[in-house]
């Protein structure tokens, strides 16, 4: 009897558990921004610009919602394009904080400064490599989807690895809220 | 039946698989009970590990003033057995169990995930070798098992041990949340028809619930420990207060993972107990719903007691009443199991197998390590208490007198199932008692020592009146429990080869592991049985009802 | 520990007498009761009341161990690696000697300086965590005079077993003396090896850890030794405190003491000599 899709449910648990992870990192983040001594987010960020690369990261979950809806039609063709602009956006969001987190090092705003750049890296860092480890999944789907076969059947993992990635955009919009937009 | 098709994938890996050298299968398999014995064999060994290693600690207590140990080797060798055995022997050795038993017990032909599944293991195993390769990098780690700051920041702990602590412990974790996501999506999936949520075997519940124990404790952990390594390697200062840092952070957040874990390293055992007694007793658990639904409370009440290791660093009364209030709380849904266990029995006709003996022992053994839990919660109490060895004794009263007890229940119970053999029974007693009596001496006394004021984690000692014959005592004590392993170890070895054949279901017991060979085959079932009861096996034999 | 000795004693009994009433005597399957949810909602609601009387006796008994605090403490006491600073307001300065006159309420400001340590006295007081940071405070109160041992009950390094110290409790005019003194600087001996020694424990750089108030002041970096030969014991209880003691102390502080900070300094006899000789006019 199976109840629910393997896939999903096993991303489903996994989320729970980095939700978990996060909410910890979140937590030391917000105990200690009360009290800083040195750059604080509100010094340091920008949040403007960062706004441009959170707007990638979220349209990059609408475009993989309308990747699944094509590959549910059995349009395969539109269905590997939008997978492919997914990928693209994920991709420029970590090019993006990059260079964030270039332009903060060069100001000597590091993990070692203070507690804000502690638990802002770590924080913001961890969420990059989820990221990271997300356009990965996605770049591998990309490929797979050139196999000769490849079809609806692929459907399930095509959603777990949505579902994986429409969280760690929720965490990102947590993240943003949190940590650019609350100074 | 069971759900997973024989496709023509596993057709061709069973006849690919014969063509394998044993070592490659070995290494190679997906299979959940060949991965499930790799775990049993690997935390066997790591338990002999950690158990010299409790000898060298208890031969350098032995008498006041032993120069056996010098400090710095004493630190890191007590901070190496907490962590193995938390780590490297009680968790993996119960769910390497119940990887192998929840496919059998559901009627199932594998794990939902089996490349998960042998994931899971190689990641632990790596993880119990790094922390060990810290010996060979020059110095283990040697700040306890729980690790507090700022003694194991960079500034205090300057050697790399606790980095591969850390390194270790977070590969460990990784594998037991993946197995623990393998756990529940088997358990929701792939249970043969018939078998509802209500019928599941409480084994089967209780490594359910505890999987999702699991899924919100370790990542605590996992958190705990990043932030440690920046600490450490990045010079942040997450822990040490001179940086704005506090060390009570790392209380917090470790034991919001700690606290669930110990619930983690004794659920399953409870598990264990829940279907050895009923067996073994020849009538069903007593109070079945009320066993799962204990179960369920004291999962999420241990999610709210963690700060009761915390009483003594002065958080004020607030943090101190509502965590003594529930942790006070947690003693009641365990004594409700305790009451269940009993009340099995009773009117029963009992057998004293060796693995009832266990059981049994359990259930006295642990009841004492809960009610020093009980004294713990009291707040004031735990002001003279924490700390000493009134803890050691209370620990190992529920992890080794409770959740290891279960265990050796549960081996001798599923041995034969496993290898297709009985063990000895004869020399299973030899063991249990062997066993019994060497823990009781061991950890008794140090109720005493602890009340007496005797610090924990001291690598010797002042010649206080009577605290030298008791550490002696617990140290003669050590070593019988030490023979009585290796009793154990002959018994496995031996009876693997020439044991008494065990057929299907040599306990005339009523789940559905019992209903396939011993032990079974590749694919574990040819048919599964009609499910309509908790007691599948039982109703087979007994069409009409017979004696409810 | 009344309520804990009677559930085990309840569990016990039944449970031994179960196993003997129902051994096994024969191969029928006996009854196959389920359950009985009477019994259910009795044991478990007879536990909840006996928590519930432990909670409630521990919110009283805490309240007095804790009672409220609206003074300044009479000591503080700081851990260090591996010994306890002992100080009475600004003036008496000593180590992991701590004195109190019998019968009253001392209270304790217990400090860290370095890493979590724990201070406890089982016969005076609950225990309380010395924090970096996080001052905490204590009542003590010994009733009879006596002398009353201390421990280090946190786990923080190497000589975390030998970082202990006792409680020397006093009729209130021997404490008052005692506090008297231990408030006074020490003076300069004159002559003899005492007087060589107390030029060489400058000059071995001693004086850089360690302060003599009256003789040189420093940064508390190691324990106070302006009256050390007062104390009853050496590192913090490791040895007792004789000339002999002190004497190897000196000469070989990692063997005595192995992992401790104060360095080996490879004295010569005749430094050790001297130094001691100093030492020991440090009433």
């Amino acid at each position: 009897m199976r109840r629910f899709d393997t896939a999903k449910l096993a991303v489903a648990v996994f989320i729970g558990s980095e939700a978990v992870f996060f909410g910890f990192l979140i937590a030391a983040y917000l105990y200690y921004s009360g009290a800083i001594h040195g750059p604080t987010a509100r010094s340091s960020l920008d949040p403007a610009r960062t706004l441009i690369f959170t707007i990638c990261l979220i349209a990059s979950s609408g475009t993989l919602w309308i990747a699944e809806r094509h590959l549910a039609a059995a349009r395969h063709t539109a269905f590997r394009a939008w997978l492919a602009a997914t990928t693209l956006l994920g991709a420029v969001f970590l090019a993006g904080q990059a260079m964030e987190y270039v332009g903060l090092i060069a100001k000597t705003i590091t993990p070692e400064r203070n507690l804000f750049g502690a638990t802002f890296f770590t924080l913001t860092g961890f969420h990059g490599l989820h990221v990271l480890c997300g356009v990965i999944a996605l770049a591998i789907l990309l490929v797979l989807t050139f196999r000769p076969g490849f079809g609806t059947r692929e459907g399930s993992g095509v959603a777990a690895v949505a579902m994986y990635w429409h969280f760690v955009d929720a965490v990102w919009i947590v993240i943003f809220s949190l940590v650019y937009l609350a100074v | 039946m069971s759900d997973i098709p024989i496709t023509p994938d596993l057709l061709e890996e069973s006849a690919r698989a014969a063509d394998r050298s044993r070592w490659q299968e070995w290494i190679a398999t997906v299979d959940h009970k060949k991965i499930g014995t790799l775990y049993l064999i690997t935390t066997l060994a790591f338990f002999c590990v950690g158990g010299v290693e409790a000898l060298l600690i208890r031969i350098q207590l032995a008498w006041p003033g032993n120069t056996f140990l010098g400090p710095d080797a004493y630190n890191q060798i007590f901070t190496m057995h907490g962590t193995t055995m938390v780590f490297l022997v009680v968790v993996p050795l119960l769910l390497g169990l119940a990887n192998y038993l929840t496919p059998l017990m559901i009627g199932a032909r594998d794990m939902a995930l089996p490349r998960l599944n042998a994931f899971s293991f190689w990641v632990f195993l790596f993880g119990g070798i790094l922390l060990y390769f810290s010996f060979v990098a020059g110095h283990a780690p040697s700040a306890g098992w729980f690790s507090y700051a700022p003694l194991s920041e960079k500034g205090y702990s300057t050697r790399n041990g606790l980095d591969y602590w850390a390194l270790a412990l977070l590969g460990i974790g990784v594998g037991t949340i993946s197995t623990a996501i393998n756990l529940i999506v088997t358990i929701i999936n792939l249970r043969t028809e018939g078998l509802t949520i209500r019928r599941l075997p409480l084994f089967v519940w209780m490594v359910f619930v505890n999987s999702f124990l699991i899924i919100a404790a370790l990542p605590a952990l996992n958190a705990s420990l990043v932030m440690l390594l920046i600490d450490r390697q990045l010079h942040a200062h997450f822990f040490t207060q001179l940086g704005g840092g506090s060390p009570i952070l790392w209380q917090h957040f470790f034991w919001s993972f700690g606290h669930p874990e110990v619930y983690i390293m004794v659920l399953p055992a409870f598990g264990i107990i829940s279907e050895v007694i009923p067996v073994f007793s020849r009538k069903p658990i007593f109070g079945y719903g009320f066993v799962a639904a204990s179960t369920v409370a004291i999962a999420l009440l241990s999610l709210g007691v963690w700060a009761h290791h915390m009483f003594a660093v002065g958080l004020g009364h607030a943090w101190e009443y509502a965590f003594g209030a529930s942790s006070l709380l947690i003693a009641v849904p365990t004594g409700v199991k305790i009451f269940n266990w009993i009340a099995t029995m009773w009117g029963g006709s009992i057998r004293f197998t060796t693995s009832m003996l266990f059981a049994i022992a359990f259930l006295l053994t642990f009841t004492i390590g809960g009610l020093s839990g009980v004294t713990f919660a009291t707040v004031p109490i735990d002001w003279q208490v924490t700390d000493t060895y009134y803890v050691v004794a209370h620990m190992h009263y529920v992890l080794f007198g409770g959740t290891l007890f279960g265990v050796m229940a549960g081996v001798y119970y599923w041995f034969p199932k496993m290898s297709g053999r009985m063990l000895s029974e004869r020399w299973g007693k030899v063991h249990f008692w062997l066993m019994f009596i060497g823990f009781h001496m061991t950890f008794f006394v140090q109720h005493f020592l602890g009340l007496d004021g005797m610090p924990r984690r001291v690598y010797t000692y002042p010649n206080r009146p009577g605290w030298g014959v008791m550490n002696m005592i617990s140290t003669i004590g050590a070593f019988v429990i030490g023979i009585s392993v290796l009793v154990l170890l002959a018994n496995i070895q031996i009876s693997r080869r020439s044991g008494a054949l065990a057929g299907d279901n040599p306990w005339n017991a009523w789940t559905l592991e019992w209903a396939t060979s011993s032990p079974p085959p590749e694919h574990n079932f040819d048919m599964a049985p009609p499910v309509r009861g908790p007691r599948p096996l039982w109703d087979l034999a007994h069409p009409q009802g017979g004696r409810t | 520990m009344w309520v804990c000795a009677f559930i085990l004693a309840v569990v016990t009994i039944a449970t031994f007498y179960i196993l003997v009433r129902y051994r096994r005597r024969d191969d029928r399957e006996p009854d196959q009761t389920t359950g009985n949810k009477t019994l259910e909602i009795v044991w478990t609601a007879i536990p909840l009341a006996l928590v519930a009387l432990l909670f409630g006796l521990s919110v009283m008994t805490a309240r007095a161990v804790d009672h409220k605090i609206q003074r300044a403490a009479d000591v503080v006491v700081t851990g260090r690696q591996w010994w306890w600073d002992v100080r009475y307001g600004a003036n008496a300065i000593t180590a992991n000697e701590i004195h109190v006159p019998v019968g009253r309420e001392i209270l304790v400001e217990v400090d860290a300086a370095d890493v979590i340590h724990d201070f406890w006295a089982p016969r005076l007081s609950r225990k309380v965590d010395a924090v970096p940071g996080h001052p905490n405070f204590i009542w003590i109160r010994a009733d009879q005079p006596g002398v009353f041992a201390g421990a280090c009950a946190e786990y923080c390094g190497a000589q975390h077993a030998w970082m202990r110290f006792r409680v020397v409790a006093q009729d209130e005019a021997s404490y008052e003396a005692w506090l008297a003194h231990q408030s006074t600087g020490a003076a300069t001996p004159s002559n003899g090896d005492a007087a060589v020694g107390a030029k060489r424990f400058g000059e071995l750089t001693c004086a850089n850890c360690h302060a003599i108030r009256g003789i040189n002041t420093q940064k508390q970096y190691a324990p106070d030794l302006t009256h050390v030969a007062s104390r009853q014991m050496l590192a913090a209880e490791r040895m007792e405190n004789t000339p002999q003691n002190l004497r190897d102390w000196l000469r070989e502080p990692k063997v005595v003491k192995p992992g401790c900070y104060m360095p080996n300094l490879k004295l010569s006899d005749q430094d050790l000599t001297d130094v001691t000789a100093f030492l020991e006019t440090l009433q």
